[in-house]
């Protein structure tokens, strides 16, 4: 009911903005007009809006609309956001149903304000598509900062076109940007080879994590499933407990944006069978650290989680007693 | 205080109930208005009025289950609080769902409670009492019946068998024979004059006006304010039911003994 | 079935909904006999707005000030009922439903309003909605067991007290009992078994665990006590087997199956049980009918 209401105030909203406001049918405002004053850019995911960050600089008046901490998965748009998305001149968000419970929104806005998925340039083929989300594929691409690169470059296009005045600043933002995208993607990797294969375990609150599992070799295993929207049976933590014991894992994972409660239940059970394992860190899955921070940047949430993950998996397993 | 013999005489001239300038009233519409009223010890007395006259709620007033506007009720000289033990109420059957998964047994039991007091569970001298109660009112044999299972008539007795385990000197009765059958109001009405007869003072709320001469020895009729309240043959007359229905009387018979409503 | 004893979470899991399942099950015993089966929906809906102030107030995602808010929201929400019930034409289930309502918007208004902070995924909030069972900790186990004991225990304590409430409140004025304290103890001792088991259940279907067990009760026995314990046995039995069923699939949410369990017995009792069974009447016709066409017959 509520989401129905909400849908009619973006219409709403929607024709009255774009009533107003210098559109032309169906495309952006003109580019002569938007080269005169910063562009308004609203972004989903912390990640995302960083990049924009990079690319667009003082070009853009940037609004993140989900904050350090926050679940996309289950984030639902408010009337503000709904009214900074109208008034937007593009919006930029991941797909591949990561904001799942915005889905609605993006769709009504289709016809007026420009949205972009930054994944979709991705080759479908390198998308993982894990059996149980039944055809969707996983969308947490971020963590393989290849793909991620793809994202710049999609991102950069798409300013350009909206305002081709300043292609120039755009590209050359972008060059710097994926320069040191290359960088930290090198630093993942050798990080990720001082880990010896069979230790090669990334054990988390969702998953989240199966991209980087596959672009830097890690095994990957999640309690709850693709979304943290579902919830976990009994069996799934016991056997996930069954699996770390047998595999001596020193380190288990928070994430930030899911209660630590259920790596707690993960840990007692796994107690339980006479293994003792270590909370190895809070790392960064679906959003972002603090803005301000180095985690609150895309390449500093890559470079705590890698270093994290790391220095968990490489502390000697404690079996029996503390 | 006083003495024994002057105390016995002193309760002898105090009245079981006295009600004293009695206003009930819910949100400006008076239910009961001015009532004065003054029951001698040893009556067995009926409340007659129309419907909506208030005669529910004098009761539930002298029970201080409603709030009083104005005014107050006595009991043996003292107000209703220090009195509880020595007020027994029977309430209208209709007022519980007799669906509920108890015994008869088990109902009259609670008649206990208040001598109990909190917490504290019934025994075998409650279990006891409770059964004897039963035998008075001739339902020993349905002690252990679901009380869904009992007949209106039967369900009536239980009420009643439960205030007689309050060993009361004052038992207020809400329409006790209402929808019961011919023998059980038999059996009700001689109850009630034992009980009379052994001291009890028995107030009783009754639609029948074709009964009231042949059961009652006081009457008090009623409509929203006091109409007449005293000796049956004194105050059970033409023009007191009159002026209590009102309009409502469609024809009276002129004989003494039978008056009738419509 | 072995696996109950030999593994630990779903032993927390399966001991938690037991627990869960007995404290609804005795308090529920009581509400449907005052016919007032809406109240534990009413209540646990009411609880969501609760929860999520004592995130904003306290900042804490810890269980404690999340339940306890829920408690005193749940509560909060009684008082309004009896409040809108004295004071207004509304009748008691009127009340109920309106508290329901106005609890629960106000509730996911806060969440939704408070999803923008960035503290708020750890605390789970969310998951209140619908119960996240498997993430019982030993600690929370323990938690409602001395929760659930101390309800238990007032219930024993003033077992004619409540028998009397739930039958003849007004006689029990009579007798000089203050009916209207004994209703609040009650009342609060309902909040206390739904808020044990929001964690498990969640708010929107912890109603069902308040309702179900005591309406299957009743329907195998007249006597108030074997009801009570009947009830107690049912709630646990469907803890139990909501615990089970989750544990044998992946994916499979404990909070839901242990519903669904209180819901095939209440199935099963509305129609099997002897005497006041459907199937049981409709045989018990049939013989009549039969009976008296055989006597008809010359």
């Amino acid at each position: 009911m509520g989401s129905l209401i909400r849908l009619a105030a973006a219409a709403l909203l929607c024709a009255g903005v774009t009533a107003c406001g210098p559109v032309q049918a169906g495309g952006g405002p003109d580019p002569q007009e938007i080269a005169g004053r910063k562009i308004n850019v609203v972004a989903t995911i912390g990640q995302v809006a960083d990049v924009v960050d990079n690319i667009a600089g003082d070009r853009a008046e940037l609004e993140g609309l989900m904050g350090p901490g926050i679940d996309p998965h289950l984030y639902r748009a408010s009337e503000g956001d709904v009214v900074s998305l109208a008034e937007a001149d593009i919006v930029f968000y991941n797909g591949l149903h990561l904001e799942a419970k915005m889905a609605d929104v993006f769709e009504k806005m289709r016809g007026s304000v420009t949205t972009v998925a930054v994944t979709s340039e991705i080759d479908r083929n390198e998308l993982l598509a894990p059996p149980e989300f039944e055809g969707a594929y996983d969308p947490h691409v971020w963590f393989d900062v290849s793909k991620w690169m793809s994202v710049t470059e999609v991102i950069r296009d798409a300013l350009v076109e909206l305002d081709p005045e300043h292609a120039a600043v755009y590209e050359d933002n972008a060059d710097a940007y994926l320069a040191e995208l290359e960088e930290l993607d090198s630093y993942v990797e050798e990080q990720a080879l001082r880990v010896p294969e069979d230790q090669r375990v990334v054990i988390t609150a969702h998953d989240a994590f199966n991209y980087f599992g596959d672009a830097y070799d890690f095994e990957v295993r999640g309690l709850q499933g693709i979304s943290t929207a579902t919830e976990t049976g009994t069996a799934d933590l016991s056997s996930l407990a069954d699996f770390i014991v047998e595999r001596e894992i020193p380190s288990i994972f928070v994430e930030t944006s899911v209660p630590q409660r259920f790596i707690e239940a993960l840990r007692e059970a796994v107690a339980a069978r006479g293994f003792d394992v270590n909370i190895g860190g809070s790392i960064y899955s679906d959003a972002m650290g603090d803005a301000g921070t180095p985690e609150g940047t895309y390449i500093g949430m890559v470079r705590h989680n890698i270093d994290t993950i790391v220095a968990g998996l490489l502390e000697q397993p404690t079996g029996g007693e503390s | 205080m006083a003495r024994a013999p002057a105390r016995r005489e002193a309760m002898e001239k105090t009245s079981a109930v006295e009600v004293m300038d009695l206003t009930v009233a819910y949100s400006d519409k008076p239910v009961l208005w001015d009532v004065d009223l003054s029951v001698p010890q040893g009556v067995l007395m009926a409340v007659v009025g129309p419907n909506g006259a208030g005669k529910t709620t004098l009761i539930k007033a002298m029970l201080d289950l409603v709030p009083i506007s104005a005014g107050r009720v006595l009991i043996a000289g003292r107000p209703y609080d220090e009195q509880r033990r020595k007020v027994a109420y029977v309430p209208q059957r209709g007022s519980v769902d007799w669906d509920f998964p108890t015994t008869a047994l088990d109902v009259v039991m609670m008649g206990r409670y208040g001598a109990l007091g909190w917490i504290k569970r019934p025994g075998a001298r409650e279990k006891q009492a409770s059964m004897e109660a039963l035998e008075k009112v001739g339902m020993a044999a349905f002690a252990h019946r679901q009380i869904s299972q009992l007949s209106g008539g039967q369900q009536q007795r239980v009420f009643l068998a439960r205030s007689l385990v309050q060993d009361a000197d004052v038992y207020l009765m809400d329409e006790p024979f209402q929808g019961v059958d011919a023998t059980t109001e038999r059996a009700i009405v001689t109850l009630l004059q034992e009980l009379r007869a052994s001291g009890s003072t028995v107030i009783v709320v009754h639609h029948d006006l074709q009964t009231v001469a042949e059961y009652f020895d006081w009457v008090t009729l009623l409509n929203v304010r006091r109409i007449a309240s005293g000796p049956t043959a004194e105050v059970f007359t033409e023009p007191n039911l009159r002026a209590a229905y009102g309009g409502r009387m469609a024809w009276l018979q002129t004989s003494e003994q039978e008056p009738v409503a419509d | 079935m072995f696996d109950l004893f030999t593994d630990y979470t779903l032993r927390t899991v399966a001991m938690g909904a037991a627990i869960l399942g007995i404290v609804s099950g005795v308090l529920g015993s009581f509400t449907v006999l005052r016919q007032q089966s809406l109240l534990g929906d009413a209540i646990s809906h009411a609880a969501l707005p609760g929860i999520v102030l004592a995130f904003l107030l306290t900042g804490s995602s810890e269980p404690l000030p999340l339940v306890l808010g829920a408690g005193i929201a749940g509560w909060i929400g009684t008082l309004c009922v009896r409040a809108i019930v004295r004071n207004t034409r509304i009748k008691n289930d009127g009340a109920l439903g309106l508290v329901l309502s106005v609890f629960f918007g106000i509730g996911l208004m806060l969440l939704t309003y408070t999803q923008a902070r960035p503290d708020a995924s750890q605390a789970g909030l969310d998951k209140f909605l619908f119960g996240q069972a498997a993430a019982l900790l030993q600690d929370d186990v323990v938690t409602m067991a001395v929760l659930g004991g101390i309800a238990i225990v007032a219930v024993t304590l003033f077992w004619k007290e409540f028998k009397l409430l739930s039958f003849d409140s007004e006689f029990g004025r009579s007798l000089g009992f203050r009916m209207g304290a004994v209703d609040i103890l009650l009342t609060t001792l309902v909040v206390i078994a739904i808020v044990i088991g929001l964690r498990t259940v969640g708010v929107v279907l912890m109603s069902a665990m308040v309702v179900a067990p005591g309406a299957a009760a009743r329907q195998w026995t007249d006597r108030l006590g074997v009801m009570v314990c009947l009830s107690a046995m049912f709630g646990a039995l469907a803890g139990l087997t909501g615990a089970l069923l989750s544990s044998t699939g992946a994916r499979l949410p404990t909070g839901p199956m242990v519903v669904l369990s209180a819901s095939v017995i209440v199935l099963l009792s509305l129609l099997f049980a002897p005497r006041r069974g459907l199937v049981w009447e409709r045989l018990r016709s049939h013989r009549r009918t039969a009976l008296r066409t055989e006597g008809a017959r010359p």
